[in-house]
């Protein structure tokens, strides 16, 4: 019951911040210099055709009813189109999102399966070889994290383990040239492939999502790391544990509650991280040509075509206050002073 | 009052170090003397870069923008180091030349978002602490449209913002600035936040400044170190958004030296084996960044008075002697020449030697930082973080605990020696049920069933005078008050009838009543159980009432020691004189109100 309500209070305040979302991707587009429906057509059409845009957009009316009319469009899914390609970029973001999320989930497990258990073994003040080792690998990371540019280190993946070794395939996209897609289930090629059983394309799938998974892992997996690590050596050194251990309670308990103490700010840098990466790993995506909705996005503005842009910018900000709902409901169940206070 | 006292307390394990350190932090060999050797390196590359920045172009062996078709994609040798670009340019003569472009812009731009966002950090944290609830408001709905702000994607922002405006250098400035001057406005806020709850910002307004005036006058100061740290780390950002923005075309354009369109132009032979063009602009990009960074934390280091690091120990000095006295027949506990100190600084405990007999109550007495707390945690063997063992022997029932290997240390820590400390609400865990600690802690000494277990818990806690114990062995210690939360303590300790209790300062931060049900209460049962005690207190009211005897504890050495009535009475050391006499003063108002101890002065 506390919960519902909880969820209730939470996602009220969700529809002013979306309302203000919109507002901003709609001024945005009116910040341009020139005529919107200008910039939405591009600049080859006719005149003639500006000026029926223009009534249909309602750009002709005053402004707060132009913005009525773009939330009218919103809600019906309607984005504009893109001049360059002239097709629906609401069609163009939903066959390209796959990309971009599969690309985020798998960076995102590389992190949590690899990056966050050395993290807490790092943190441990054990003298074994484990504990060493994994607190020299934190130190080496926690210089580099965060200094390497993400599509600088993309190249020199690409450099060492495609032209080098000739271990994994260039930056040719998702898949081989000849490969051909799975049917679409989810999206997600590597999950497809596995469902249709078609076990080559799951391969070459995986094997071109590796090194861009695991240039997003490194380079945007700092922040994350370096939370979990000093959560949890602030509650291994706290005066909790220090009890737990007078009261010879085992060492395996000790570790799980004071790991239940680093889970709450580990999952609020998780998510400001994963809500950050839909519009912040653009780059990855660029250098290894996966034609996500980022690339799509950079594409975009290189050749002025500002109906993707805005749409775009809409998603990511949309995805980014939804990661951030998510991240308040988790930190309400795993916290129970979160929600003693929330009341 | 009772509050302040324990903070005095619980100090002592870091005085050594902090008064050294402030007295250190004061001259300027003291600031040099900190680094570390690591420091010293991120110092120079930091001056190197600045260095870098302001003359860089002017020191490039070659011109860096002149082509030289000739000499295209030369790899790395004599005359160029690095190998030379498409366009036949030395990349050593670009990348001297280049940080001028990415430092230059990066430090331009964060100077306007801390121009921008330190103010209305200010106001927004003036706002929020006012008492007209508009204004509240309005500060609540900056922050909520921040949040927005901050929603959208960073990298196509800026990215926007330059097509906007065109490409150009002036142009990524700003909208680099934008899209990081909600990080200082946030951090300006919160820094206020925390500063206006201080003595000397109420004292500023209580003499008739202005709040908004105080909050530019006096608060901003005072965050300027916080906000140094974090333009550090900005500018490092700011370098890698730039040089992100030009990778992608919409920053600063060929044939300008920068780092992000090397790489961009190096991009497309590092995948045919031409690696040198974009691996070294990346490798100075990374070393920018990180010395930047590392630099923000080595300023907040620098600023913060009094902060450093605990050398670490070089190995634990193995004292193997043989014990040098012969301990007590029968004695339950046995310290010998206890000594326990931090690396490289005096002994906060010297020596320290008694024993304890079976159903006997010590008492540790003395001054803060006398250093009781610790000798009693290093009895349990919880001495916090940096503090060891030097030499000497702790024994209980005739073993040398520092002898044990883990697993005997966990049977007997918690079964047959059990703890008891003060403010116990830190030291319960916030996120487990009391309960399901009860249930471990019993579980850990003894085989039985969780349900067995459970309802031993709740007979326990029936016998201390805890009704209704289902209901507290499923919350949470943030549910209980600060009494109820020791009694759980006590009767964690008293579940195992233990022989031996360690108990520091058990009843500090409780207030008074609570304080005398509480000591009666775990006397009683120390009683009933036989179990002696070291009861480590700063209060001599408690000692006289409860203790057969006592140990008087100043600078780490045993001053005097031996039963309570004969040393409250005829003192033979100044600190017990000095103990008794501000005793006295409080022992009148405690006889007043409670009718006892007094008559053992």
């Amino acid at each position: 019951m506390r919960t519902l309500k909880y969820i209730g209070r939470r996602l009220l305040i969700l529809v002013p911040q979306l309302f203000l979302i919109s507002i901003i991707t709609f001024t945005l587009v009116r910040m341009l210099p020139g005529d919107p429906a200008r910039l939405e057509l591009g600049p080859l059409a006719p005149q003639e055709g500006v000026e029926l845009l223009r009534h249909q957009l309602r750009l002709d009316k005053p402004l707060p009813e132009q913005y009525i009319a773009y939330l009218q469009r919103l809600l019906q899914g309607d984005f504009g189109r893109s001049w360059v390609n002239s097709s629906s970029v609401a069609q163009d973001l939903l066959i390209r999102a796959p990309a971009t999320l599969e690309l985020i989930t798998a960076g995102m497990l590389i992190v949590m399966v690899v990056m966050v258990p050395i993290a807490l073994l790092s943190a441990s003040p054990s003298r074994g070889w484990l504990a060493r080792a994994t607190r020299r690998i934190s130190f080496g990371y926690g210089l580099l994290a965060g200094a390497l540019p993400d599509f600088w280190l993309g190249l020199v993946l690409i450099f060492v383990f495609f032209s080098v070794l000739g271990w994994a395939p260039g930056p040719e996209g998702r898949l081989a040239i000849l490969d051909l897609p799975p049917e679409r289930v989810t999206g997600f090629y590597v999950i497809d492939s596995l469902l249709t059983g078609d076990f080559d394309t799951f391969k070459s799938a995986l094997s071109h999502l590796a090194l861009p998974a695991v240039t997003l892992a490194f380079v945007y997996g700092g922040p994350i790391f370096k939370m979990v690590r000093a959560s949890m050596e602030a509650a291994l050194h706290s005066d909790y544990t220090t009890y737990a251990e007078g009261l010879g309670l085992p060492k395996r308990t000790i570790l799980l509650w004071a790991m239940r103490n680093a889970a709450p700010p580990a999952v609020v840098v998780t998510g400001v991280v994963a809500g950050y990466l839909l519009g912040g790993a653009v780059l990855i995506e660029t250098v290894f040509n996966l034609n996500g909705i980022g690339q799509y996005a950079v594409q975009s503005i290189t050749t002025a075509d500002y109906a993707p842009i805005q749409g775009f910018v809409l998603v990511a900000a949309v995805f980014t206050m939804i990661v951030y709902l998510i991240v308040d409901l988790l930190q309400f169940m795993i916290d129970p002073r979160v929600s003693a206070r929330a009341f | 009052m009772n509050e302040n006292k324990i903070d005095d307390d619980r100090r002592p394990q870091h005085s050594p170090a902090s008064v050294t350190g402030s007295s250190a932090h004061r001259s300027v060999i003291g600031i040099w003397s900190r680094l570390s050797r690591f420091d010293w390196v991120v110092l120079i590359l930091f001056v190197l870069v600045l260095i870098l920045a302001a003359i860089g172009p002017l020191v490039a062996p070659y011109p860096p923008t002149i082509a030289n078709p000739l000499q295209r994609l030369m790899p790395p040798n004599g005359a160029h180091p690095f190998g030379t670009d498409e366009n036949g340019i030395d990349i050593l003569s670009r990348l001297i030349a280049a940080p001028r472009t990415d430092v230059l812009i990066a430090v331009l731009a964060t100077s306007i978002s801390v121009a921008i966002g330190a103010p209305l950090g200010v106001v927004a944290g003036y706002f929020e602490g006012a008492d007209r609830r508009a204004m509240r408001w309005m500060s609540e709905g900056t922050l909520r449209l921040l949040d927005v702000i901050q929603a959208f994607p960073v990298f196509i922002l800026a990215m926007v913002l330059v097509a906007i405006r065109g490409t150009g250098a002036a142009n990524v400035v700003f909208a680099v600035a934008f899209v990081n001057f909600p990080v200082f406005l946030r951090l300006v806020r919160s820094e206020l936040l925390s500063q206006r709850e201080q003595v000397y910002a109420e004292a500023a307004v209580a003499l008739g400044n202005s709040e908004l005036g105080v909050g530019f006058k006096h608060l901003l100061p005072n965050a300027v170190p916080t906000v140094l740290v974090q333009v550090s780390v900005t500018v490092g950002f700011a370098v890698l958004l730039t040089a992100g923005l030009s990778f992608v075309g919409a920053g600063v354009s060929p044939p300008t030296p920068e780092l992000g369109a090397m790489i961009a132009s190096g991009a497309k032979f590092m995948i045919i084996g031409q690696w040198w063009v974009a691996m070294f602009p990346g490798l100075l990009l990374g070393l920018i960044v990180f010395t930047f960074a590392v630099m923000g934390d080595l300023a907040g280091k620098l600023m913060e008075p009094g902060q450093r690091d605990i050398a670490s120990p070089p190995g634990l000095p193995n004292d193997n002697a043989p014990v040098a006295q012969a301990f007590a027949e029968g004695a339950v506990l046995s310290v010998r020449g206890l000594t326990i100190g931090t690396y490289g600084r005096p002994a906060v405990v010297d020596g320290v030697s008694f024993d304890l007999m079976p159903g006997e109550i010590l008492g540790v007495v003395g001054l803060p930082g006398s250093g009781k707390s610790i000798l009693v945690r290093a009895i349990v063997g919880l001495l916090g973080h940096g503090l060891q063992r030097r030499a000497g022997h702790v024994l209980f029932r005739g073993k040398d605990l520092a002898e044990l290997d883990k697993k005997a240390l966990r049977a007997i820590r918690g079964y047959e020696i059990l703890p008891l400390l003060p403010n116990a609400k830190s030291q319960l865990n916030p996120l487990v049920r009391v309960g399901d600690l009860m249930l471990a802690h019993i579980r850990a000494h003894n085989r039985c069933s969780r349900h067995e277990a459970h309802a031993r818990a709740v007979r326990m806690l029936g016998s201390i005078g805890i009704g209704d114990a289902e209901h507290w062995l499923t919350a949470y210690p943030y549910e209980l008050s600060g009494g109820m939360a020791q009694r759980v303590c006590l009767a964690i300790a008293l579940m195992h009838r233990p022989p031996l209790i360690i108990a520091d300062e058990p009843t500090a931060g409780l207030d008074v009543t609570v304080q005398r049900q509480v000591l009666d209460l775990m006397m009683e049962l120390c009683h009933q159980s036989g179990a002696a005690q070291v009861l480590a207190t700063r209060e001599l009211g408690i000692i006289a009432h409860y203790c057969d005897r006592v140990a008087v504890l100043h600078e780490g050495l045993i001053a005097e020691m031996g039963p309570v009535r004969d040393v409250l009475s005829a003192p033979r050391h100044a600190v017990t004189r000095r103990l008794i006499a501000a005793a006295d003063l409080r022992a009148v108002s405690a006889a007043a109100a409670t009718g006892a101890s007094s008559e053992i002065f």
